[in-house]
């Protein structure tokens, strides 16, 4: 794979390319999904290829062919060599400086999830289901996947990395119904389950068929729970709901092609601008946010990012104070701060975008009993259901599957339905208490877009439950 | 492009000795994407997948790969047999498609199957000189994509298709406005009214007011309509979503749910939209009413979901390109009927007071039973005095119930616009949707947001 990624670089540079990178994939992907207690969908799918992105006269072009042989790989320079020639506009294109590095990252595995028998798994699926059974409960899914994505970047700079990366995943859903309500719980997530970079012990530790009682029973119940009634209260979220919260309102603003707006048409821009590094408040004292590409089990990790940047530890919010920004090399030398380290492509047939890696709320302190104790009358919300923010990603109303009151320190009543909405920096400047690392979890989600074409990133977010006062709860049409 | 049917069938030989199914899904594209008025993210695409399903002893197995020479289709078979020897009997498994005629329904242009990258380049500097001065944002696409299927049943389909789409954003610091054509001709996709357009829309739109959350009156043009029928129908208009009892017309089939003026079909078979003859089973499509003079009367089904329901239904040949797989059957070239109105501004004259909504961002949903959904307007939101257009608005967040929204509709466009539909995720898929702009009684603002622009 290297020899034909060095084979579309020269290629490229022999073209006329000032700048060429190569990034020759493999990718495997394979899915046990049972529905009903039958086998729904069993499936393995591999694509290869390879994705050459070039620099002529300023302007990007990029190509990606679906084979991975010498001729592939001198089609696909040579053709993003013409379009970028072709490009209209004047370019200027700077890159901060990046040291070349060689060097290979594997994923750290016990048991390759490629080797555990199919029976295996959907036995475990087949199980799970089994859990869920309830007279209210129409359909039952239960889902496991596995991933391996080999590839290798080389750059006309002098980088030379081959990095293979496995995930595993799984997750459960109860949809129950009567004649007029429909309600879903999931574990442990909505979001195609959940999923983390590791190997099939990922998976056995999710505990999919130990939860799945409570799955069935929670779903059966939401049918005849009253619906959350409106108000403005502190709000608790639980760990998976806080996450979303993280990845809409702090992941995505802080993507710095956003904030210069080059997804404006798409994904849309942020309200952030470049001046408010350093200076704006984001949020409370206790916000406190971390960009990590060097997360255990995250699906954000790895030695280095798709234009050669190492993996690291960074700071985007301290203190509710915003320090920093998700960037490419190119971003980076426009803000001049910073040196890339986000860059990440879906595949071998899409450019490589900013894309969160892991992107974390720091914990605090104490425990879930502890942040309720302090809550007179509020709400407890729990896995995410609907999600909706704006173009600069400010007005946000998210639902859940699941809610209770809070009253007087403890939990009450069942609701379902429940929305809330909110302005992100006015919503993160109330959050008072963010529980303590014993509570903190990962999540990893395989399901955010970005990018025209399209592009699927896997990203990683850890949190503890978060508490924020005075919110606007019970939306409705 | 790939051999197309010829591989398929290939790769169908590959899988000797079991019943099997091959879809092959094969593309060459374009897009060449521009921000700030300058192309930074042109890409270029080319591939063939092959995806086989292959049926042992009642049990299913699925894999794909883009691999298409002998070794790759050979290894392609051995992991989906594979697979299906690890699965369960499927005791509804419905059996592959029989072999059927398919009518030539048009959607494809030699011009545009010649597109490459200089055309590509071109027509995206055509629409970024028209915009002129205000910045535009989006992208110009085109390609040729090629569908196959073979089935040991006999089955032998195969449709080229190209299509041409171009999304523009024009917008600076405090303005925006957009606008969009797609066909399968190049030749009726041109980049400079899109660009002219959004243009105009976003010089209207500076010094955004914000509005009162509550109900309104709104008029909601094509793009707008687009987007919210394509939300409400990934619960709502397909079978797996109704026979999950997700969807919003759960025992309501023949019930007057919404304003006799709003009929939906699903009709892959009109040239005027984005045509195809079958679906990803190589069943033949059929045109499909799915919301008659108000009357719910059906979803879209594919052969699975067909099977399931054991009582005559059949497929409407709608099973899905495989990276929707879960999702089940959906409609992918929705129509809804005109109206009497000539203008958009016709119909806010009927709605009189109330908000005129260009394009939506971001809907999600919140009651799949109930039919509502949230999101936010953006790229041209205004509002609408005395039957006029008048001041433009800050984007605003709405949460509806469809039933709501085409529940009274005072008038309808009598011309309709093809909407894209495709966000180019996975394989290229083209699909779009016919639709005019509509005046509704019932558009539920929630919540106030950015103003517009970048």
């Amino acid at each position: 794979m290297k020899e034909l990624a060095e084979t579309a670089v020269d290629a490229a540079l022999g073209a006329g390319a000032s700048y060429a990178d190569a990034r020759a994939v493999e990718m495997r992907r394979q899915y046990v999904i049972t529905k009903n207690g039958q086998v729904d969908d069993l499936s393995d799918a591999e694509s290869e290829g390879i994705g050459v992105r070039v620099l002529v006269d300023g302007a990007w072009g990029f190509a990606g062919v679906g084979r991975l042989d010498q001729d592939g790989a001198r089609d696909a320079a040579l053709r993003a060599v013409e379009f970028a020639r072709a490009a209209p506009g004047r370019h200027q294109t700077s890159l901060a400086p990046v040291e070349a590095h060689t060097g290979e990252y594997r994923t750290p595995l016990e048991r390759d999830p490629f080797s555990v028998p199919l029976t295996e798994k959907i036995d475990l699926c087949l199980r799970a289901e089994d859990g869920m059974r309830n007279p209210d409960v129409k359909v039952t899914v239960a889902m496991v996947r596995a991933q391996r994505e080999h590839k290798a970047l080389v750059s006309s700079e002098g980088t030379n990395v081959e990095q293979d990366v496995y995930e595993c995943g799984g997750g459960i859903d109860a949809y129950a119904s009567s004649k007029d309500v429909s309600q879903i719980r999931s574990y442990p997530s909505q979001h195609s389950g959940v999923s983390g970079q590791g190997g099939w012990e990922y998976v056995e530790r999710l505990g999919l068929d130990r939860e799945a009682p409570r799955v069935g029973e929670q779903a059966a119940a939401l049918l005849r729970a009253p619906a959350c009634p409106p108000g403005t209260m502190t709000i608790v979220l639980s760990p998976e709901q806080a996450i979303m919260q993280v990845h809409e309102s702090v992941g995505h603003p802080t993507e710095l092609d956003r904030v210069y707006g080059t997804e404006a048409a798409y994904a849309g821009t942020s309200f952030l601008s470049p001046d408010d590094l350093g200076s704006l408040r984001y949020g409370s004292e206790r916000m406190n946010i971390t960009a990590d590409s060097t997360t255990p089990e995250g699906l954000g990790t790895f030695a280095f990012d798709d234009e050669g940047v190492p993996a690291a530890r960074e700071a985007i919010v301290e203190a509710g104070v915003l320090r920093g920004f998700l960037s490419s090399r190119e971003t980076a030398a426009e803000l001049g701060a910073g040196h890339g380290g986000s860059m990440r492509a879906d595949g071998w047939s899409k450019m490589p975008l900013v894309r969160m890696t892991n992107l974390h709320l720091e914990p605090g302190a104490g425990s879930f009993e502890d942040l309720l104790a302090d809550v007179d009358d509020g709400l407890y919300l729990e896995t995410n259901k609907s999600w909706s923010i704006d173009d600069k990603r400010l007005n946000f109303q998210f639902g859940t599957q699941i809610a209770w009151e809070i009253k007087k320190g403890e939990l009450g009543r069942m609701v379902r339905d429940a929305t809330y909405t909110g302005v992100t920096p006015v919503f993160w400047g109330k959050l008072d208490a963010v529980a303590g690392p014993e509570e903190w979890t990962l999540y990893g989600l395989t399901n955010c877009g970005k990018g025209q074409p399209g592009q699927e990133a896997h990203v990683s977010h850890g949190a503890a439950h978060a508490r924020f006062r005075d919110v606007q709860v019970g939306v409705s049409a | 492009m790939s051999r197309g049917l010829e591989l398929a069938q290939d790769a169908l030989r590959a899988a000797q000795g079991d019943e099997a199914e091959v879809v092959v899904h094969a593309e060459r594209s374009g897009v060449a994407r521009f921000a700030a008025s300058i192309v930074h993210q042109p890409t270029l695409i080319e591939n063939s997948v092959v995806r086989v399903r292959v049926l042992r002893d009642g049990k299913i197995g699925w894999a794909s790969t883009n691999r298409v020479d002998d070794e790759g289709l050979a290894d392609v078979a051995r992991r989906a047999g594979e697979a299906a020897d690890s699965a369960r009997p499927d005791p509804d498994f419905p059996g592959f498609a029989p072999p059927a005629d398919y009518p030539n329904v048009g959607g494809f242009d030699e011009e545009t199957a010649a597109h490459g990258a200089a055309d590509q380049a071109r027509l995206a500097a055509a629409a970024i000189e028209t915009a002129g001065d205000i910045g535009l944002y989006g992208i110009y696409t085109s390609g040729v994509t090629e569908i196959a299927v073979a089935s040991s049943t006999g089955l032998a389909a195969e449709q080229t298709t190209t299509d041409a789409v171009c999304l523009c954003l024009a917008a600076d610091k405090e303005a925006s406005g957009w606008a969009e054509r797609t066909g399968w001709r190049a030749a009726d996709v041109d980049p400079t009214e899109p660009a002219r357009e959004a243009a105009e829309i976003a010089a209207r739109t500076r010094g955004g007011a914000e509005v009162e959350p509550g109900p309104y009156r709104a008029v909601l043009e094509p793009v707008a309509v687009a987007d919210l029928v394509r939300w409400f129908s990934y619960d709502s208009m397909g079978a797996q979503g109704y026979l999950e009892e997700r969807s919003f017309f759960c025992g309501r089939l023949g019930e007057q749910a919404f304003d006799p003026k709003v009929s939906i079909a699903d009709d892959a078979l009109d040239a005027a939209n984005l045509p195809r003859p079958f679906d990803f089973e190589g069943t033949p499509k059929q045109r499909v009413p799915i919301i008659a003079d108000g009357v719910i009367k059906g979803v879209v089904w594919d052969r699975t979901t067909a099977a399931r329901v054991q009582n005559g239904q059949t497929s409407t040949g709608h099973a899905p390109p495989d990276a929707w797989r879960f999702f089940g059957p959906l409609p992918t070239a929705y129509a809804m009927a005109g109206g009497d109105a000539d203008s958009p501004e016709e119909l806010a004259e009927l709605v009189d007071d109330g908000i005129y909504v260009t394009r939506l961002h971001y809907l999600s949903i919140v009651d799949p039973r109930g039919g509502v959904l949230t999101g936010m307007t953006r790229d041209g939101t205004f509002r609408i005095r005395d039957g006029k257009i008048a001041e433009p608005l800050v984007n605003l967040r709405f949460t509806v119930a469809m039933s709501d929204v085409l529940g009274e509709v005072p008038g309808l466009s009598r011309d309709r616009s093809l909407v894209n539909l495709s966000d180019l995720y996975e394989e290229r898929f083209a699909h779009a949707a016919l639709v005019p702009a509509i005046a509704t009684a019932h558009f539920h603002i929630s919540g106030t947001g950015s103003g517009p622009g970048l």
